[in-house]
């Protein structure tokens, strides 16, 4: 039953936006954007941006806005 | 429990503190009142606290009176009579251990008359006790030999020949000490330290008059009554009639060291009570401010594990997981690890590599294997332990109230008035502080219990209220929401505390979600299964307690939900002021000996040491000046995340110093294919565990008696660890840590670990005043300890919160995706039992295995019947994870569609079933709550057939190591 890598990190992204509904979903985002760059590990979040960046199926709304959100603030100069 | 002399408690300086001896009787208990009252005991004049019993007042003159039936731990008794004093203006010979002192009272404790009653009275103990003094155990250390000669006995004119009890057999039903019952002499300190002290209850004296005798529980055996063989009835025996075994096999102690217990997080202090190198008994320390005299069966008697032949006391090292181990010099082994290391990171990258930290070591031992990772690794990958425990804590409690650990002190619970206790099982996992919580129980405090199972706290003898609140597994946030409904809409909450303590925009946020109706008792019913009613009721009693204490365990933190949940608490404590003073509080039990410390020293893979984020610049910066490196400054990965990515490829290389993941961590399989794809998994630990089948190098271990270091307990408590026997191996865990950072060419130099505690101080601004020496000055410190408080801080957020107002934050319900289904209707939770400790790699090598040499599956009576289940029968187990076969109990603690097992055996495979679901905010695994079905078997599982051949392998491969090299020595 063991999920691959990929899968893991869709599930963690997923339940971190399932348990972080916020008065708006720009505050949503930013908290689950926020999240995933202060716990994760460079690689995860590498991985979890290509997957978004290519469609991102499995990844809920709230989510994939969020790794995306994360993906500019990675490749802006100075973060 | 144990009253002592705390110096920094008021009115006590009069006590004169330079001369308290913790390793003293004092005869009865100190008195907590601030009035003094002065007296004169031959015809010295001493002032005491009120309430103090005359002998202890001339105890701390220095004036000892001799005594039998008194104790310092127990309540005056007044029993043996020894201790008759005169006092002037009164007729008789009171006994001065329930004689209160009064102002001006003039007592005289040695004259002619005193002498003589004295003498009669011993006369008659000793006219029916053994003249075996000789040969006796407790030879060197009876009371009962030291009153006879205090008094001046010469004879017995009785004779020897009456009625007596020297025939009475003995019981050597418990492993670990001797009930004689022909020395006893009935002064029952026995049957009131197992009331008063452990509050077990299990013995009590039988008869009356001459035929007065001690039994255990309805005259069984030790190992058959109530007896938890914690053994304070054995402290407290004035003669050999209760002795440890290891006292009658070896003989006395002749010198003994302080420190500190390495088994659960209360971190009890010890007297380890030596001959040569060899423990002959570890004795609790009165002078412990955690245990205050006491302990359980793990800390006093299994020890044992220290030197058995298990042992691994070479380094060993091997190319791959399917060929025999070759034993090699520390030099080699060393050498091999950090040559299998470069060669990973040159051909995967730096990031490839990481290391488990050990949640069992010192805190100075996991500071340095995290600096190793961070420093000589070059990246972030550092986890503990606490990942799969208490992750949850640090992030709830941080969030809410700026500080990732417990409020209290153990102690403050003698103000608590009523105690929430919710998802922990304090009797089995915290023995020690379970006494506590029962003597104030038995005070008369109210005990509220949300757990799915009836814990034993709930039958604590002479409870008086209690309220069992039974919700089914992983709806805690639904709980606890429901109780913060209840405060809030029936106006429960400390208005006043929240105005000024509680950060209002959030409060505002916060009474409107939880005032919703979607989140009262009665919505929450169906989700929970408690009845709404006693949700109402538990969250009046806990509102209006005047001190409102809660404490939890990892039935909060193991849950998808762990970090609401821990939210969730601390919303409860704010909103009903429950926090910043003694009595209250937000108490999380840790369940290793240095869960605590092990976050403290910076093990996450985000956080320095002292909880410093690694993306703020100004705190990595101190730790690259003073390391000399430059420091990553995105996180690394966590465990799960390590498995996921050895799988994946990514992830090569692993050091695990101290820790099993192949037993504790859950989804075994998935665990062991990450082990097995791995190039070089490096384990240091004192046995051969199950991670370390999987492993190339294994770097022999040592435990916390063979080394120094500190360890930090659930209240934040830094308690020395002392070296009392050599390492069986040559070195301590940090002098390894140092040897493999140098073979990486990272150079650490340390001569002792106190060199690292100042290094910590230096870079930890909690731990700035933190120093061996200041901790030989004060015994211990709770952090935070710098210069606005030299003396650490028992109490928490008295003032105010480290992030200045406290958060209360949003704790919205979402269920798990791990629920009850068709194909699996039950839910498993998982758990631990008095006897053994965690993985039980030390407590399966100790008479422990007496009482639980197999992990059992319990299963109502309801569910048992629907499946056609006996008692015994073996249950095949499956989930979505796994399957494994154990033996069936049927028991009424488990409520029907829950079952309930333990982890202590390997070959059990607990972690076969649970699955890959964890809390959302720090991958915290769900082991409270995995989907089951249970059927009847005749056989193991496939895992645990394949378990048993790798294990078989494994071991041959150990012993033809062994052999090997003693096969090359005698060349």
């Amino acid at each position: 039953m063991s999920h691959s890598q990929l899968d893991q990190l869709i599930i963690m992204a997923n339940q971190i936006a399932d348990n972080n509904h916020l008065d708006t979903d720009a505050e949503s985002v930013e908290f689950i954007a926020t999240h995933i760059k202060k716990f994760w590990a460079r690689s995860m979040k590498e991985e979890l941006i290509a997957y978004a960046k290519e469609g991102g199926d499995k990844l809920n709304v709230l989510a994939t806005q969020a790794v995306m959100l994360l993906s500019e603030q990675y490749s802006s100069p100075g973060t | 429990m144990l009253q002592h002399y705390d110096p920094k408690q008021k009115g006590a300086t009069q006590q004169n503190p330079e001369h308290m001896d913790f390793n003293k009787d004092y005869g009865t208990p100190q008195s907590l009142s601030e009035n003094l009252i002065t007296l004169q005991v031959d015809g010295v004049e001493i002032t005491v606290t009120e309430g103090t019993s005359v002998l202890r007042a001339a105890a701390l003159a220095d004036i000892n009176i001799p005594k039998l039936c008194a104790s310092d731990n127990l309540e005056a008794f007044g029993s043996c009579r020894l201790c008759a004093v005169q006092i002037e203006g009164r007729r008789g010979f009171p006994a001065s251990c329930t004689t209160p002192v009064e102002a001006g009272m003039k007592v005289t404790t040695q004259n002619e008359k005193i002498g003589k009653l004295r003498r009669n009275i011993m006369e008659l103990y000793i006219s029916d006790h053994p003249l075996d003094c000789l040969t006796c155990p407790s030879n060197g250390d009876c009371e009962l030999q030291d009153v006879a000669g205090a008094v001046g006995l010469r004879e017995v004119r009785y004779g020897f020949d009456g009625h007596n009890h020297l025939d009475a057999e003995k019981d050597k039903s418990n492993p670990y000490f001797t009930f004689d019952p022909s020395k006893c002499i009935v002064c029952s300190r026995c049957v009131r330290a197992c009331e008063e002290v452990q509050g077990t209850f299990a013995l009590t004296v039988d008869g009356r008059g001459f035929a007065s005798k001690i039994v255990a529980g309805q005259d069984d055996s030790f190992l058959d009554s109530d007896c938890v063989s914690c053994g304070a009835c054995v402290q407290a025996c004035p003669t050999s009639t209760l002795m440890e075994n290891n006292v009658i096999e070896m003989g006395q102690p002749e010198h003994s060291i302080v420190t500190t217990c390495a088994y659960c997080g209360v971190g009890c202090s010890f007297k380890a009570e030596m001959k040569g190198d060899q423990v002959v008994r570890m004795v609790p320390y009165k002078g412990g401010e955690a245990n205050q005299g006491h302990s359980c069966v793990k800390g006093r008697f299994a020890f044992g594990y220290a030197t058995h032949k298990d042992r691994i006391k070479t380094p060993m090292i091997r190319d791959n997981i399917d060929e025999q181990w070759r034993e090699v010099s520390w030099e080699d082994a060393i050498g091999f690890a950090a040559k299998r290391l470069k060669e990973v990171q040159a051909k995967y990258g730096r990031e490839s590599v990481g290391g488990i930290t050990s949640s069992r070591c010192t805190n100075e031992e996991t500071y340095l294997v995290q600096k190793l990772i961070r420093a000589a690794f070059g990246n972030n990958n550092t986890d503990t332990c606490a990942r799969v425990c208490h992750s949850p804590t640090g992030y709830g409690l941080k969030t809410t109230l700026g500080e990732s650990a417990g409020t209290q002190t153990f102690d403050s619970i003698r103000h608590t008035d009523t105690m929430l206790v919710i998802g922990a099982n304090p009797t089995d996992a915290h023995p020690v502080f379970a006494s506590m919580m029962r003597r104030r129980l038995r005070e008369g405090a109210q005990l509220i219990v949300a757990d799915p199972r009836k814990i034993d706290l709930l039958k604590t003898p002479h409870l008086k209220d209690a309220i069992h609140l039974p919700l089914r597994p992983g709806t805690n946030v639904a709980l606890v929401n429901s109780l913060a409904h209840t405060i809030m809409s029936e106006g429960l909450e400390d208005k006043a505390f929240i105005a000024s303590r509680c950060d209002d925009k959030a409060f505002l946020k916060w009474q409107a979600f939880i005032r919703e109706e979607r989140n009262s008792p009665e919505a929450m019913q169906s989700i929970t299964g408690v009845d709404a009613g006693d949700v109402r009721r538990a969250a009046r009693v806990y509102a209006n307690a005047g001190n409102g204490a809660i404490f939890y365990g990892l039935g909060v933190t193991e849950h998808s939900q762990g970090s609401t949940m821990v939210m969730g608490i601390a919303n409860l404590a704010l909103a009903t002021g429950n926090i910043g003073r003694e009595g209250v509080g937000v108490n999380p039990l840790r369940g290793q000996n240095n869960v605590q410390g092990s976050c403290d020293m910076g093990s996450f893979p985000h956080e320095l040491p002292g909880y410093q984020h690694v993306a703020d610049d100004e705190a990595r910066g101190r730790f690259e000046a003073a390391w000399g490196v430059k420091l990553d400054d995105e996180p690394g990965l966590r465990i799960p995340n390590m498995f996921d990515a050895a799988l994946a490829g990514s992830f090569k290389a692993l050091y695990v110093q101290g820790e099993d993941i192949a037993q504790s961590d859950p989804n075994t399989q998935h665990v062991e294919a990450a082990l097995k794809a791995l190039d070089c998994v490096i384990v240091q630990d004192i046995f051969l565990n199950e991670t370390a089948k999987f492993a190339h190098v294994l770097l022999p271990g040592s435990t916390f008696l063979e080394k120094n270091g500190t360890f930090t307990n659930a209240e934040r408590r830094i308690n020395r660890v002392r070296k009392v026997m050599p390492p069986l191996a040559g070195k301590e865990d940090w002098e390894v840590t140092v040897a493999l950072s140098n073979a990486l060419g990272y150079e650490m130099n340390y001569s002792h670990p106190s060199e690292i505690m100042d290094e910590i101080a230096s870079l930890t601004p909690s731990f700035s005043g933190v120093s061996y020496d200041r901790l030989e000055e004060l015994g211990s410190i709770q952090w935070p300890c710098n210069e606005q408080h030299p003396e650490g801080m028992p109490i928490m957020h008295v003032e105010d919160f480290p992030i200045g107002k406290g958060n209360l934050a949003i704790t919205e319900y979402v269920a798990t995706d791990e629920r009850a289904t068709r194909r699996f209707p039950l839910l498993l939770t998982t758990g631990r039992i008095l006897s053994q400790y965690n993985v039980g790699a030390q407590t399966r090598r100790t008479e422990n295995q007496t009482w639980h040499d197999e992990d059992v599956l319990e299963i109502h009576p309801h569910d048992a019947e629907e499946r056609g289940v006996n008692q015994g029968d073996w249950l095949g187990i499956s989930s979505r994870a796994g399957q494994t076969v154990l033996r069936a109990v049927i028991s009424q603690r488990m409520q029907p569609g829950v079952v309930y097992t333990t982890f202590h055996h390997p070959g059990s495979g607990a972690n076969v079933i649970t699955t890959d679901s964890s809390d959302w905010a720090t991958n915290c695994p769900e082991y409270k709550v995995t989907a089951v079905q249970v059927e009847k078997v005749t056989q193991p599982s496939e895992w645990q057939k394949n378990f048993e051949d790798f294990n078989k392998k494994q071991q041959d491969y150990l012993k033809k190591g062994r052999r090997h090299r003693s096969e090359e020595v005698s060349r």
